[in-house]
């Protein structure tokens, strides 16, 4: 298991830093850099402004000497500065990415939790009523657009019947006294986004879950189990559940590398302080720094929570052997 | 079924408590849908951030929204004419006094003195600091002082132009916070910014001279303020200011209307959007103003010159005769923007409408018609199109994709341009593509529309003077990007800049309008309009329609019932 792991992580690496500089070049093929977009802002912007500025930043050189100054900073630390926001990325980025983590993976457990019981609950009865009316809330869940759900909720919650904020991630100028007062108050502005980007996803889980189950329930060992008299329950969860498992851990896992990325419109919505919305502005207005960590961290968490499945196979079904 | 009951019942009780529009003093909100960065005046470039730096901190002068020039810093604008400023001996430079004012303070209570002033020219003429308009600074050669009149400063000029004392845009600093950042990072690279007090503790006392000071900032969220007790001019009445970032527009309107902000600022609805607000708060009777102020952004389409048939200068004169830009306005508009004739807007003191200085287009088909026709382009009845030696009348039409505003104007003209045989293939592009490689590498086919940015009595050289045409050899920058040559122009603005009688300095710029509309490189279309909606209690709220923010009167501002 440790050689097995070791040998990924080594993989990993050496996957990041290849795919790190095609990002690099191609991030260097889009038109336009920073200083095009402060020409846009001032047109009173010279012809010498624009060579100091370009020589300034670097953009003068090559592309690979751009990359090697890039990642010489990264390995000492230094993950770059901000052309957008004119600080350093680490600054912009480490608030940004907590908020986002913590709203994805909200979002996540919420739709997991819902999703997984629903899931089997439809599949034991699959064709009854039960089981269309379960499957008609997976699909609105699937089909409806996370920006149009987001506003009708701030229309209905916010502005209707005012619940809940409109937008934002705490309340502004406000002393909290306790850290549970801090917690109450983040909670309160996690609700609408969370139920957003849970309800979007609970139909995709809730599918998988029911699918899983079906099949599973299909095998003979199920027969086996009834006819040696085990409960229900253990039937269920035991013998069915666990070998669903299998497919829902590679589904769930890889959601979970994409809760870095996936809440950019909801964020946008929300105006949530996420990374979402950093990541796809730092990639619109040519901020290569923010852009380039961003990508770093989407390939790591791929990556990594890939492993993190392989080795939750073997967990799930001891079959799997990782060595 | 209970709770569905209930759900119904909190809907009926509380539909009705839509959070009312501020009307206390006690706190305002704004809400902005653009991105601000750090706050350090020679460094910041974004529209927001200079909107929240004018609540913060001042310059010598401004543009008032009415358009003159008045003092902020400073005790008296120096002219020529008041004997505060005047040339060198051999006339090449021009040495001013800029007197500041007494009380004038940062916000821990030092006084604002020449010496800030200077170390921001030190600062910014550092080849380690990135400053976007350099010559914003440096047009000042060297600043000095005597010791024992610290407020008194001698500023020596680098050339002698005639806009030497709009200084708007030149910024202190404050010396005795930032004096010993600059000089431990002054010789690395970007050092100073990332290191300035400003991007490391903005909050801290001393940073800012404005009417109010930073409590907290939260890049990409929101700016706390709070006065600032040591501000020169009439203490602010509102006791406490929250600038949101809303990035989607969208949801503009349910932020406002669910209390998250009390305004939209300058920098938030779209045009239609706040028409279509203003329509709300009349059927509604909602606690808010929709204000629109017509600016001088003005919105036009670059001809490309480069291209063979707009070479011709009968068939832009055409184009320009063929549309009805009165009807445009009252179409899309609601009549709420103002045609344009040229580049000149009518708050600038450089604009005339006079048929006898330059040349008017008003709509006419049958004229547009007859400048086709002697360009050679018959029109053939068959397909309702002209053609000349067989070739198709047809141009291309980009603006940025995604812009609904542009694109439905786009439309509105393509069908105008048809009627008089014209075809106009439309192909728009993202923005950064478009500005980024399109304008300036003039590969758009025909036509490029968008909007320029500018001030009153702004020298055109950027977008007129052949120089200025973006190019391989000048790394693509100027803005000339219609490829627009005419010597004398050029002769022109070389001219204006050096000319201090504004008289003939205004008769100058109308040459310049008279060669603009007779040689039509550029169709005028309409000068946007700022729109904000602002809580009826709100008084002291001016739209400048320029761009200097209307927060540099923010200390005027009261909530009142």
């Amino acid at each position: 298991m440790t050689n097995f792991i070791i040998r990924r992580l080594i993989q990993t690496v050496i996957v990041i830093a290849l795919l790190s500089y095609f990002c690099f070049y191609l991030m260097t093929l889009m038109p336009g850099d920073p200083v095009d977009l402060m020409i846009q802002s001032n047109p009173r912007i010279t012809s010498e402004d624009v060579a100091r500025l370009r020589n300034l930043y670097g953009l003068d050189q090559p592309t690979y000497v751009r990359y090697w100054n890039w990642m010489s900073g990264i390995l000492q630390g230094d993950l770059g500065y901000s052309r957008t926001y004119r600080i350093p990325v680490s600054d912009i980025m480490g608030p940004k990415l907590v908020n986002t983590f913590v709203l994805s993976f909200a979002s996540l457990a919420l739709a997991l939790i819902i999703a997984i019981p629903l899931g089997v609950w439809s599949a034991l009865r699959a064709g009854t009523k039960t089981d269309y009316v379960i499957g008609f809330f997976a699909f609105s869940g699937v089909s409806m657009p996370s920006f149009w759900l987001g506003l009708i909720l701030i229309i209905a919650f916010a502005v209707w019947i005012p619940w809940f904020p409109a937008g934002g991630t705490e309340t502004i100028g406000v002393d909290h006294g306790s850290w549970w007062s801090i917690v109450t108050d983040r909670a309160y502005y996690l609700v609408l986004p969370t139920v957003t980007l849970a309800y979007i996803s609970i139909g995709r889980f809730l599918r998988f879950t029911r699918s899983a189950m079906l099949e599973a329930m299909r095998n003979d060992y199920i027969r086996t189990a009834r006819a040696k008299g085990l409960s229900r329950v253990v039937v269920i969860w035991q013998h069915g559940f666990r070998n669903a498992l299998l497919s829902l851990i590679t589904m769930v896992t890889l959601s979970f590398s994409g809760v870095f990325s996936g809440a950019t419109i909801t964020e946008t919505v929300f105006a949530y302080q996420g990374v979402g919305k950093l990541v796809y502005d730092s990639i619109i207005a040519n901020d290569f720094n923010v852009a380039m960590i961003s990508f770093m961290i989407s390939v790591s968490m791929v990556l990594i929570f890939n492993l993190i499945a392989d080795i939750m196979y073997s967990f799930a079904d001891p079959r799997i052997s990782l060595s | 079924m209970k709770l569905l009951k209930v759900l119904v019942l909190g809907l009926f009780v509380t539909a009705s408590v839509n959070a009312p529009a501020a009307v206390s003093n006690d706190e305002l909100k704004i809400g902005i849908t653009q991105e601000f960065e750090n706050l350090n005046p020679l460094i910041m470039t974004m529209s927001a951030t200079t909107y929240i730096y004018s609540m913060v901190g001042r310059s010598l002068v401004t543009l008032s929204p009415d358009g003159k020039w008045i003092t902020q810093l400073a005790k008296e604008i120096p002219t020529i004419e008041n004997k505060k400023a005047s040339f060198s001996p051999d006339k090449k430079h021009i040495v001013a006094t800029w007197e500041i004012l007494d009380n004038a303070k940062w916000s821990d209570g030092k006084p604002v003195v020449c010496a800030d002033f200077d170390f921001a020219l030190t600062v910014a003429a550092s080849p380690n600091v990135s400053v976007g308009e350099k010559e914003t600074y440096t047009q000042v050669k060297k600043i000095s002082w005597d010791e024992k009149t610290p407020k008194s400063c001698t500023f020596t000029y680098e050339k002698a132009k005639w806009d030497f004392n709009q200084l708007a845009q030149f910024r202190p600093l404050p010396k005795h916070l930032e004096q010993a950042v600059w000089d431990k990072y002054k010789n690395q690279k970007e050092g100073y910014e990332k290191n300035s007090i400003y991007n490391k503790a903005p909050s801290t006392p001393g940073l800012y001279n404005g009417p109010y000071k930073i409590s907290e900032v939260k890049l990409g969220s929101h700016v706390t303020l709070v006065p600032n007790e040591h501000f020169y001019g009439p203490a602010p009445k509102i006791k406490k200011i929250i600038v949101k970032l809303i990035p989607n527009t969208g949801t503009l309107e349910a932020n406002l209307r669910s209390g998250t902000i009390d305004m939209v600022s300058s920098l938030g609805f779209s045009f239609d959007q706040a028409v279509a607000f203003e329509k709300k708060i009349k059927s509604e009777s909602l606690g808010y103003n929709a204000q629109f102020k017509p600016s001088i952004t003005y919105e036009h389409i670059d001809l490309n010159l480069e291209n063979p048939i707009l070479k011709d200068v009968k068939v832009r004169k055409a184009l320009v005769y063929a549309i009805n830009r009165d009807e445009l306005i009252k179409a899309l508009f609601d009549g709420k923007q103002q045609v344009a004739i040229h580049n000149v807007s009518p708050i600038d003191p450089w604009y005339t409408n006079d048929p006898k200085k330059i040349t008017l287009y008003p709509y006419s088909k049958r004229e547009a018609g007859r400048l086709l026709d002697e360009a050679g382009w018959k029109l053939n009845n068959a397909d309702g199109l002209r053609y000349k030696d067989g070739k198709k009348l047809s141009l291309q039409f980009m603006t940025t994709a995604g812009n609904k505003t542009r694109e439905t104007v786009q439309t509105f003209l393509q069908g105008q341009w048809k009627s008089v045989g014209v075809e106009v293939n439309i192909k728009n592009e993202p923005a950064r593509v478009f500005f980024a490689d399109t304008t300036k590498k003039r590969e758009y086919g025909g036509m490029a529309m968008y909007a320029w940015v500018s001030s009153p009595e702004n020298s055109p050289r950027s977008v007129l003077h052949s120089s200025n045409i973006p190019s391989e050899k000048n790394g693509w920058s100027g803005q000339n990007n219609m490829a627009y040559v005419n010597k004398k122009v050029d002769e022109i603005i070389e001219k204006i800049d050096t000319e201090f009688d504004s008289k003939k300095r205004t008769a100058l710029a109308q040459e310049i309008l008279k060669y603009y509309t007779d040689e039509v490189p550029v169709i005028p279309l309409y000068y946007r309009s700022d729109v904000a909606v602002t809580p009826t209690a709100l008084k002291g709220f001016r739209l400048p329609g320029h761009q200097f923010a209307e927060t540099n009167e923010i200390e005027n501002w009261s909530l009142q019932k």
